[in-house]
């Protein structure tokens, strides 16, 4: 069954782009460019995967998923931005998220992000990865709850390996275990850094570059 | 000199300090310091207040402080036999001019003018010039001068907020016209060559990133990933590859590691047969470490050819020499993977 996706994107061109890259594999069923645009829209057409840029002219990504999630909990989003600003990714992750990639992924790996985000799985780009292992880094966290605010050595493994370019099967193999397990291991990051109260999170963004 | 930085000088002081500290903070001679303090001493005891005002200012830098050093400096003024009058209009003048730099937001160009502080600072002008006591002739103009200055001063400047707003888009203009426009300008000239024009389009999008969100300078190669990002731009030139830069933390260039970086990204776009090349730079606790990833035919170190083989010894050499190490990961069919670790220099 071919995915139903709704794209949020100011930018027409890209926009434009996206559309015709992502045709022959998925149903492009909406398009919006604003929040104001997107909310409304994204309830009327309840699609599988909503596509949207971090950055919009009256809001961030984020404005749309706490807006919709409460209401549509089987709306997946995958941030799509040129942003590299570490505050706006972990941000728009945080609010709900499924994954982040870069605008400039390749066709293929869109439709194959958007494929795994409608699958309930998390898309982490190398990227993100290397984003989380920066704000999860051993030794500074401070109080809050333990199981949310530290990653396992195994998580810790997966993360790297998708920084290096590793996809979920190599890294399968390489760690020898299955796909799936890679998989869960990458939901259980997910879910950590959006429950996690871990104050780096909010805080490390500003001191991120030079440690 | 500077007395912003004077702090009170454990080293040969007498007292507290404040004069090793003051001869220190203008690199004068310590003796000569003192012996104004003790001449300002004799003057009605001005000195001692001074002294102590000086040493509180130093200790705490209180706005009460600064109560208390204006009004030590009034004694002294009044000590050397200034007529009171003379005194007033000088502590006024000084009190008008701190009120327009703290509230005005200093003296520099174009800064809003503070309208209370220039009118408190012109009374003790005009108070100043009646006084026409002795001593005070050559302080009078001087004062008067100051006051005028602060109230013309913006408008001889001419720089109200166009003229910030100007120099706010210089400020923008010039890494822009150094990096962007030109970049766009060598675009429109190689629009025939699609490779090109996606590696310098790629280059400029990466330093334009790097500006934006890492607060790198534009073109920046004193970082790591500014560094690496710089490498990646000319290995992308050179062989219409794309190279996809990850980073956990970054770090001041090392150049040995920069430069294997480079080296293995070349070695990967010569012979890997790929279109990508992944490379992840992470800073731990106690050293840095890069990795260059292809997923593209690999070799078989054993029976590598002998040219290769010195750029293999190049890579690992060169991390050896700096006091870290190489790791080549390959196999036939299987990509290749370079890791490069070099400990973090003690600073």
């Amino acid at each position: 069954m071919r995915r139903r996706v709704v794209l949020v994107d100011d930018h027409e061109l890209f926009l434009a782009g996206v559309r015709a890259e992502l045709a022959d594999s998925v149903d492009v069923v909406g398009e919006a460019a604003s929040v104001a645009e997107a909310v409304p829209l994204i309830k009327e057409l309840d699609p599988d995967v909503v596509l949207l840029d971090v950055h919009l002219e009256d809001g961030g990504g984020d404005a749309i998923i706490n807006a919709i999630a409460p209401e549509r909990p089987g709306v997946r989003f995958l941030a799509l931005s040129v942003s590299d600003a570490a505050e706006d990714v972990i941000g728009v992750i945080r609010a709900g998220a499924r994954g982040y990639v870069t605008k400039t992924i390749s066709a293929a790996d869109l439709a194959d992000a958007v494929e795994r985000v409608a699958s309930g799985d998390a898309v982490f780009s190398p990227r993100l990865a290397g984003f989380v292992l920066d704000a999860f880094r051993a030794g500074e966290r401070v109080g809050g709850d333990a199981e949310l605010d530290e990653l396992t050595k195994r998580e810790r493994e997966v993360l790297q390996l998708i920084a290096r370019g590793y996809m979920y099967k190599e890294i399968a193999a390489r760690l020898h275990i299955s796909v799936k397990t890679v998989e869960s291991h990458v939901s259980s990051v997910l879910r950590k850094l959006q429950l996690s109260s871990r104050h780096e999170l909010t805080r490390w963004a500003t001191q991120h570059r030079l440690v | 000199m500077s007395l912003r930085s004077f702090a009170p000088s454990a080293d040969g002081r007498v007292l507290a300090g404040v004069c090793a500290g003051i001869a220190e903070a203008l690199a004068v001679d310590v003796t000569l310091v003192r012996l104004i303090f003790a001449l300002l001493a004799l003057a009605g005891g001005a000195g001692i207040v001074l002294y102590i005002a000086l040493w509180l200012y130093a200790k705490s830098g209180a706005w009460w402080t600064w109560v208390l050093l204006f009004a030590a400096g009034c004694a002294v003024l009044s000590g050397l036999g200034l007529p009171k009058r003379a005194v007033v209009g000088i502590a006024l003048v000084g009190i008008g001019l701190l009120i327009a730099w703290r509230r005005g937001g200093g003296f520099r160009p174009g800064a809003p003018l503070s309208w209370g502080g220039t009118l408190v600072a012109a009374a003790g002008a005009l108070l100043l010039l009646q006084s026409g006591g002795a001593g005070s002739g050559a302080l009078a103009p001087v004062a008067v001068a100051a006051a005028l200055l602060m109230i013309a001063g913006p408008w001889l400047w001419q720089l109200g907020p166009d003229r910030i707003r100007l120099e706010e888009r210089a400020e923008v203009a010039a890494p822009v016209h150094d990096s962007v426009l030109q970049t766009l300008a060598l675009i429109q000239r190689h629009a025939d060559e699609p490779r090109r024009v996606a590696a310098l389009a790629r280059r400029q999008e990466r330093e334009l990133r790097g500006w934006l969100y890492g607060e790198r300078p534009l073109g920046d190669r004193s970082s790591l990933v500014g560094a690496l990002s710089a490498a990646a731009a000319d290995v992308e030139e050179l062989y219409g590859i794309r190279v996809e830069i990850s980073n956990a933390g970054d770090y001041p260039a090392d150049e040995p590691l920069v430069l294997a970086a480079r080296e293995a990204m070349t070695n990967a776009a010569k012979f890997a047969g790929v279109e990508e090349i992944d490379v992840y730079a992470e800073v731990t606790a106690d050293e840095v470490v890069v990795f260059v990833r292809d997923r593209g035919r690999g070799f078989d170190r054993a029976a590598v050819a002998a040219d290769r083989r010195g750029l293999v010894e190049s890579i690992e050499g060169r991390l050896e020499r700096a006091g870290g190490s190489a790791t080549i990961t390959s196999g036939p069919g299987r990509g290749t993977e370079v890791e490069l670790r070099l400990p973090r220099r003690r600073t």
